[in-house]
């Protein structure tokens, strides 16, 4: 079996900054990542949309850098950048031929240091978000589905459950008060981890990072809130409607394994026997053979990106001419088969295959032109969650390990209506022609 | 007592010098069928990626049905002589390799990636796919109906509807204009029919097969000789369809969406193809208008003033003919104004001479993005597909840098007003229009559509 060993070196700067450094000289690029600790799960209350709207104005000013300045400083650097907010953490970062990596660490430094900006920035990105908010989800056909809808119905804690981009009433309530208290808060060196990947060395990487970020004082811990759910009893269902698309959708949605248990690692390979494309027995069986469904995809989603309760989700869109239940009866009658049989030898050879190739290409994988972008979030999460970046090069393993029965097994112990959340996606024109 | 002041380094760093970049070593050759191969290595990962492209798509069967190629090659990776459809997903999981098949208006391709090890068996998946494919008629079927779903849903979608009017728009009778059927055009669909553009297009001397990833290429070389040494067939007639008139005066044409809560504007005129000794000059140009983050547009209508989230231009280089576009998605009240701030940094870039420092930065963007591009297997897959494809010179990557270095802001004014046609440019809104007519009257005559194409005034 090919194997792939990534050269890491990693160290925690004195105010509690990790710093991890993957050198890879075949091309002059440097692609660098500061990842915080904190996502849109543990955002404040009554802000709900605010861990995003704050990843906005990290690029509306810093203390040398003005509104604009960040920007202008990578792009002309012959540079990518840019940002994103997940669950369990918020990222930033760069792309950038490897002579400008001293600017791009002093620029990512200065706004780790103190955030300068002021109401016209934020008035200003609030009205940008919005517009995000409308092209993604509001005016798109099944826009937020199901990532939006179904978390309200699968989780009764206010943090796994509330709307992650914000209802706009919250994102009108944000002030620069939230903003500075949020940064003061969750952005200290000692809740970050800094990751320069590509074109530096070693020791090199770690000395820099020592120059730029060593002074940056470190804060307290910051307080986390407890994501943990309360144990579920019977399948929870939800409706939402759908605005301009014709045909109905539903999603369901497992929750998931707690990550890196054994129980983990064979729900990955069950998805993967699931949800793996055009071989993958949800499309095969509701797209391919039965064709009751136009569109039947999912999984669990950045399988190493969550640090709290996650759902293995299956989303389908199917022909109006079958109904809600009959087109969940067939969806069942797969789930069904997964217990009763689980995958056969030949089967488990195949899904190791993908599964070894696969990872690989997550770890190459270049993400809007930045390459190295999935080794750098996978070294972030395995730090961040795990202070273990190492597990980059052993974590393969634990998949390839798994057996039948342990597959047939989280088949049967997550696999219920018990442990999962349904959202049905109902067309308003087909409730007007039916009325 | 001594204190040590904080060592905060308030100044921007200088870049520092720059290192050299290694351009990827390629092997091009063509087999004794005409085959034609390009070879690149790429050891990151014991993997590689590949595509299998012919140099025929939808234009040139549109006369038939628009989106034939496009459906043949979906259909094709469903069947072969050797493999039932169920088979052909299986193996490819066995190889641990994805694979698609789809077309454009001038190609039609099978794209893949797999493992290393597993390379010859999955090549060999490949050569039955172009030329055994045998067109199952329950699998056109199904497709066929899949397809009948999807281009009802595509008319939802204001990305869509904004595109395929902008489309019939510049090119007329051109089967550029063409981007997808209607429901009747599906439902008229023959198995037979895409088994002919199937034995027309899927030839090897129609084709050139690209692979980049860890292999040594004299082996890679060998194997694939063998595996698509004993393929026949030859070089499909082409059509020259007569060249579309940039339409004349600044025309707005708005697509009604009861309902929608945002506006989504796309204004465009024709251009160039990649060919075309311009092509790198309105690149930076179109870099500098709205290509980029920190470009005028963003700066301006995002940054600024917050009307939209996500506005950009691209260039859209076809074989034959290529166009310039703007687009963003705004909300309903600020159409009129994101009209004009568009307008206005277009007729800027035309009128007054870019300012050498803002020049000097959009030069270091394009040239650095553009080696960044192929530090990965796929980045520099498609980067060699294009040069291959567009007949570019052997040295475009090695030269493309000096070249954008070498412009100056003479030459940005002049590709603007060459190219930057605001007079001609048409502009498509799809929203409400009892939200937004009035606005777009603005900018010109105005005819309005429904979602399905059909006139309404």
């Amino acid at each position: 079996v090919n194997q792939l060993h990534i050269a890491i070196e990693s160290t925690t700067l004195t105010n509690g900054l990790k710093v991890v450094v993957a050198p890879d000289s075949s091309a002059p690029v440097v692609t660098l990542g500061v990842y915080y600790k904190i996502g849109f799960r543990l955002e404040p209350r009554g802000r709900s949309g605010f861990a995003h709207l704050f990843e906005h104005m990290m690029f509306q000013g810093s203390a040398n850098a003005p509104k604009m300045q960040h920007i202008k400083l990578i792009n002309s650097s012959g540079g990518l950048l840019n940002g994103s907010t997940h669950y369990d953490v918020t990222n930033y970062y760069e792309s950038v031929p490897s002579n400008a990596l001293e600017r791009v660490l002093w620029l990512e430094a200065d706004r780790m240091r103190a955030l300068k900006v002021d109401d016209e920035n934020l008035r200003n990105q609030r009205d940008v978000v919005k517009e995000e908010v409308r092209v993604n989800v509001m005016n798109q056909p099944y826009g937020g589905f199901p990532w939006l809808d179904l978390p309200p119905i699968a989780f009764r804690n206010w943090a796994n459950a509330h709307n992650f981009y914000g209802d706009f009433a919250d994102l009108d309530a944000a002030d620069l008060g939230d903003v500075q208290s949020f940064f003061k808060t969750y952005y200290v060196p000692n809740n970050a981890v800094l990751l320069l990947l590509g074109d530096v060395k070693a020791e090199e990487g770690v000395a820099l990072a020592t120059k730029y970020f060593s002074d940056i004082p470190a804060g307290p811990i910051p307080p986390f809130a407890d994501p943990a759910e309360s144990p579920q009893t019977e399948e929870r269902r939800g409706e939402v409607e759908e605005k301009f698309g014709t045909l109905p959708a539903l999603a369901i949605g497992y929750t998931a394994p707690q990550r890196r248990t054994a129980d983990w690692y064979a729900m990955a390979l069950l998805d993967q026997a699931l949800h793996g494309g055009r071989a993958g027995r949800i499309y095969r069986d509701l797209v391919l053979e039965k064709q009751i469904a136009v569109e039947a995809s999912g999984g669990i989603d950045d399988l190493f990106g969550y640090n709290g309760p996650t759902q293995m989700v299956t989303r389908i869109l199917h022909k109006p001419e079958y109904s809600s239940e009959k087109t969940l009866a067939v969806f069942d009658a797969v789930m069904h088969e997964a217990q009763d049989s689980g995958v056969s030898e030949d089967e488990l050879t195949q899904l190791k295959v993908k599964w070894r190739s696969d990872y690989f290409s997550t770890l190459e994988g270049g993400h809007g032109g930045m390459p190295h972008y999935g080794l750098m979030h996978l070294l972030a999460c395995f730090t961040l969650f795990d202070n273990e970046p190492q597990l980059v090069n052993t974590i393969l393993d634990g998949f390839l390990a798994v057996k039948r029965d342990e597959i047939q097994g989280v088949a049967k112990k997550y696999l219920r209506p018990q442990n999962r959340a349904i959202v049905f996606r109902k067309p308003l024109a087909a409730k007007k022609e039916a009325a | 007592m001594a204190t040590r002041a904080a060592q905060i380094v308030s100044e921007v760093p200088a870049l520092t010098a720059e290192r050299p970049v290694t351009w990827p070593k390629r092997t091009k050759t063509r087999l004794a069928n005409g085959l034609e191969v390009i070879l690149a290595e790429s050891h990151a990962i014991p993997k590689f990626n590949g595509q299998l492209c012919f140099r025929s798509g939808n234009a040139a069967v549109v006369n038939r049905a628009p989106d034939l190629a496009e459906m043949t090659a979906t259909v094709v990776r469903t069947g072969t002589a050797k493999r039932a459809s169920r088979q052909i997903e299986e193996d490819l999981r066995r190889l641990g390799a994805d694979l698609s098949s789809s077309a454009g208006a001038d190609t039609s391709a099978v794209s893949f990636a797999g493992l290393s090890e597993l390379a010859e068996p999955l090549l060999g998946l490949v050569n039955e796919l172009a030329r055994e494919a045998s067109f199952p008629e329950p699998e056109f079927e199904r497709e066929r109906r899949q397809k009948l779903e999807e281009v009802k849903l595509e008319r939802t979608q204001p990305g869509f509807l904004a595109s395929e009017r902008l489309r019939k728009i510049l090119f007329g009778a051109h089967p550029y204009a063409q981007v997808s059927p209607s429901e009747e055009q599906v439902a008229a669909y023959k198995r037979d029919d895409l088994a002919q553009v199937y034995r027309e297009f899927y030839t090897p001397e129609n084709a050139l097969l690209v692979l980049v990833g860890d292999f040594d290429s004299a082996t890679m070389l060998k194997t694939i000789d063998k595996v698509f040494g004993h393929w026949t067939g030859a070089q499909p007639a082409a059509a020259s369809p007569a060249a579309p008139a940039q339409p004349r005066g600044r025309r707005v044409y708005l697509v009604h969406v009861p309902g929608a809560v945002q506006t989504q504007i796309l204004a465009g005129c024709h251009a160039i193809t990649r060919k075309n000794p311009d092509w790198i000059r309105l690149g930076l140009t179109n870099s500098l208008y709205g290509g980029a983050f920190n470009s005028r547009l963003v700066m301006n209508i995002r940054e600024e003033k917050g009307y939209t989230y996500s506005p950009r231009s691209s260039l859209t280089p076809l074989r034959q003919h290529g166009y310039f576009s703007i687009s963003a998605a705004v909300r309903n009240e600020v159409v009129a104004a994101s009209l004009t701030e568009i307008f206005y940094e277009l007729d800027k870039l035309r009128a007054l001479p870019v300012p050498e420092p803002e020049l000097a930065d959009a030069r270091n963007y394009l040239s650095g993005i553009f080696s960044m591009g192929l530090a990965t297997q796929h980045g520099l897959l498609s980067q060699l597909i294009t040069v291959a494809l567009n007949e570019l010179p052997d040295n475009y990557l090695e030269t493309y840098r000096e070249k954008v270095r070498a412009l100056t802001p003479a030459d940005l004014q002049a590709t603007a007003r060459k190219y930057f046609d605001s007079a001609n440019m048409q502009i498509v809104v799809v929203g409400d229009r009892t939200q937004i007519e009035e606005q777009a009257r603005l900018f010109g005559d105005t005819q309005i559509f429904d979602a399905h194409g059909n006139l309404l005034m």
